[in-house]
């Protein structure tokens, strides 16, 4: 996090035309080079968005339209915030106790930082996966099932069945389905009650995509799924995401900018000290950004 | 600038060195064992080894070990052996031989009787520094096996021409301890194989960094199976003792086993038991984990899961610390004081279950929380992602991956508080009976508050600690008190470990069911 070059009291009045200084370029954040235009409608929408930790600014004043059914790849150097990004959709940085958020993030118009807000439901609909893999020392099914199970949709407790409930086939059916959406359906269907510590790293991760799955969500939220895994399992992965967002809206955070130029359909490139620099489709950001300093880092100068 | 190196990459058999030297490493452990069998009296020295007597033969051993040494040590500073000596032997090593020095010419000097008892102590100071500076300048082959020779060679002189015999007695003056030559020849010998192992391990490694290694994976083996040998001989001397009157009377087919089923009757002619005993302790250590560690799990969630670490939370570990460190005897008065005149009047096997309870909290508190600590907060996260409440993942997530550590906890607390006696004595203390204490059979409803009554918990009642204290060391007038005292010395022993065998075996069933399922 170096964000000594900017510091909040030369902060200009404007947010939209605030100067940063990286190295020895100086440039201008266009407020043009962050609009979006596209078609449809957008799952989420994110407006003024301020992020402090502690006396650290972490992201300074982000607005992004998110698109529903694609895939939006988050791209920028270590520590320019596009995690945290992430972590403000579905509000996890709750979890973080210095974490302070200001502005404005909308799912389905909603403010979901606003008054009563029911974080179980949300959390239901924006789903998410972590950069390591993170299934829980239980077997396949028990993983995948989890949070169906935890939120009473699925009930095959001892008493449930006793009063004549018994979702069992429910459960196996939402177990199929989702390890089928996360292509794994093949490679565990005979071994569901095995624990799932016993899957190789990339059956694992897709292990928790198909854990995510399972509760239905609209939004899934992945932070870097593929850094810590070999380069067949991230194919599948990738494979994967771009499936997926035929269903689903996907955010994706990556680190590695060939990832993001194959598998998203927009990108938005974040640059050291927390700001969003450029928004736009995948192929003009690649091959014609409007920013010199997006345009440094693209092409491995900078960052 | 390849190919200079002082020794060999692969040696393929084993030099003549290095087979003096494990025949010494050998030795040196054969003498060290029947030492130490010595100085705990299991071998007397009227005892024979191969037709010498045992003080002769530990002396000859120790003689030639010190020969293997010296061949070893100057064969490598000739150049006869394959060796990568330092220079010196090392400040450390120097240091130790000097200490060794100034103390056995200060003891010299106050054996020949010169210089006083307290005028010897400059001259073995000056011989220590000597010893030290002097080593300092041999090299690393020399300067550490020459001097473990002059101890070995020394020690056996002393034994072997009759200076030190068996008979000897040193009884200074001004100390009011007296030596005799019975424990002092093999806690000489001891001191002196093993430094000379010591050495002939150092000869074995080659010296330098390897010889280092081995010298020190000698003696850190040797304090392991130390460590074994405690345990065992405690084992083995509770079992010889007290496994013939705990079996007495028993017989397979009909099934019977008078000491283990039967009361204390008072009665000559029946085998008086220890029924009532184990049946006490059962009650006791069961009590006192259903008291206990439910209060210890829920208070370790709150104090990991849900408070911030503060003032509180320190507050709170502060108190769980010092809990942990209170004698034993302290939580005894206290119930005494407090639980007793409150339940009852009478000490009470229902005092003891709270007394003990409190003492197993504050250990399973502090094991828990390190046990929920350690679940990896990925955990967390994933569950929280999902929408899952704090209060469910606890429960399916957090608690069922800490459960190894929690019951592991759990395992030291009752091996603890099983074999408590102090606070037993003061809130229990059930004395030598027939009957066992019946629980389970005493609820009963009553019309007054609180409605429920248990005669039996609200009586004292035998545990198998107290009842071995009792009647070992306070005389109950009882017939053959002493067996009766190690058959029950032994039962408590199997009962301690069978609680062991069941800690342990839930440990492994919740290991098993978070690793493998």
């Amino acid at each position: 996090m170096s964000n000594t070059t900017l510091n909040e009291t030369e902060r200009p009045d404007d947010p939209d035309e605030r100067t940063t200084t990286v190295g020895e370029s100086e440039e201008t954040i266009q407020p043009s080079w962050r609009q979006y235009h596209f078609d449809g409608d957008s799952k989420i929408s994110v407006s003024g968005l301020d992020v402090h930790y502690g006396d650290d600014h972490a992201l300074k004043d982000i607005g992004m339209e998110i698109p529903e059914e694609s895939v939006t790849a988050l791209i920028g150097p270590s520590g320019c915030g596009k995690s945290t990004f992430l972590r403000c959709l579905n509000r996890m940085n709750d979890r973080i106790r210095a974490a302070e958020i200001d502005g404005e993030v909308s799912y389905d118009g909603e403010n979901i930082y606003g008054d009563g807000v029911n974080l179980v439901e949300l959390r239901k609909r924006v789903g998410m996966v972590f950069q390591a893999p993170n299934p829980f020392p239980k077997s396949i099914r028990e993983n995948v099932s989890y949070g169906p199970r935890k939120h009473g949709d699925i009930r095959t407790g001892f008493f449930d069945r006793l009063t004549g409930r018994d979702d069992r086939e429910q459960r196996d059916r939402i177990v199929e389905e989702s390890l089928r959406k996360a292509a794994l359906w093949d490679e565990v269907k005979d071994r569901l009650d095995e624990n799932a510590l016993s899957l190789s790293g990339g059956q694992q991760q897709r292990l928790c995509i198909a854990r995510c799955l399972a509760v239905d969500p609209d939004v899934i939220l992945m932070d870097e799924p593929a850094s810590a895994l070999d380069p067949i399992a991230t194919a599948k992965i990738e494979d994967l995401i771009e499936q997926l967002a035929e269903e689903y809206t996907v955010v994706v955070v990556t680190h590695n900018m060939q990832q993001a130029a194959r598998i998203s359909d927009q990108t938005a490139v974040f640059l050291t000290g927390g700001e969003l620099v450029e928004y736009g489709d995948t192929d003009q950001i690649f091959e014609n950004p409007n920013s010199d300093r997006v345009e440094d880092y693209i092409t491995g100068k900078f960052g | 600038m390849s190919g200079e190196y002082a020794s060999t990459l692969v040696t393929d058999e084993t030099t003549l060195g290095e087979r003096v030297a494990s025949t010494v490493i050998g030795i040196g452990l054969l003498v060290f064992m029947l030492s130490v069998l010595a100085v705990a009296r299991v071998v007397t020295e009227e005892a024979s080894v191969l037709g010498v007597g045992l003080y002769d033969f530990l002396a000859g051993g120790l003689l030639a070990m010190g020969l293997g040494v010296f061949v070893v040590g100057v064969g490598s500073a000739l150049g006869a052996f394959d060796t990568t000596p330092d220079e010196t032997p090392g400040t450390v090593t120097a240091g130790a031989f000097g200490i060794i020095a100034a103390a056995a010419v200060w003891l010299a000097t106050l054996q020949l009787g010169v210089l006083g008892p307290l005028g010897g102590f400059p001259v073995g100071l000056l011989a220590g520094a000597v010893t030290f500076v002097g080593l300092g300048l041999l090299s690393e082959d020399i300067g550490s096996t020459l001097p473990a020779v002059v101890v070995a060679v020394a020690v056996s002189g002393t034994v072997l021409t009759n200076l030190l015999t068996p008979a000897w007695l040193w009884d200074p003056e001004w100390l009011s301890a007296a030596f005799s030559g019975s424990m002092t020849i093999p806690t000489l010998t001891a001191a002196a194989a093993l430094l000379t192992a010591w050495a002939g391990a150092k000869s074995y490694g080659g010296y330098g960094s390897e010889g280092r290694q081995a010298g020190a994976y000698l003696l850190v083996a040797l304090n392991a199976l130390g460590m074994l040998a405690v345990l065992l001989a405690v084992i083995l001397f509770i079992v010889t003792k007290g496994i013939g009157p705990a079996f007495e009377g028993f017989s397979l087919y009909p099934f019977d086993w008078p000491f283990v089923l039967n009361g204390y009757s008072f009665r000559p002619d029946v085998v008086n038991g220890v029924f009532p005993a184990i049946v006490g302790t059962l009650y006791l250590v069961v009590g006192a984990t259903v008291t206990g560690v439910p209060v210890a799990v829920a208070a370790a969630v709150f104090l990991t899961e849900y408070a911030e670490q503060g003032p509180f939370v320190g507050a709170v570990e502060i108190a769980t610390n010092g809990l942990w460190s209170t004698p034993s005897v302290v939580y005894g008065l206290f119930g005494y004081a407090f639980l007793v005149p409150r339940l009852g009047g009478t000490t009470s096997l229902l005092s003891g279950i709270l007394v003990l309870g409190f003492m197993l909290m504050p250990l399973c508190l502090i094991t828990s929380r390190e046990a929920i600590k350690s679940v990896p907060d990925e955990y967390r996260d994933a569950s929280a992602a999902l929408g899952v409440s704090q209060w469910e993942t606890i429960k399916s997530v957090v608690v069922p991956a800490a459960m190894p550590g929690i019951v592991t906890g759990v395992i030291l607390g009752v091996g603890r508080i099983a074999g408590e006696t102090a606070p037993i004595l003061l809130v229990m203390s059930g004395g030598l009976r027939d009957d066992a204490p019946n629980v389970l059979g005493s609820f009963e409803f009553t019309s007054a508050p609180p409605f429920v009554a248990n005669d039996a918990l609200l009586q004292s009642a035998p545990a198998l600690p107290y009842q071995l204290y009792a009647t070992i060391t306070s005389g109950v007038s009882a017939e053959n008190a002493v067996e009766y005292g190690w058959g029950t010395a032994f039962v408590l022993l199997v009962v301690v470990l069978s609680f062991y065998a069941v800690g342990i075996a839930t440990r492994m069933y919740f290991r098993r069911r978070l690793n493998h399922e």
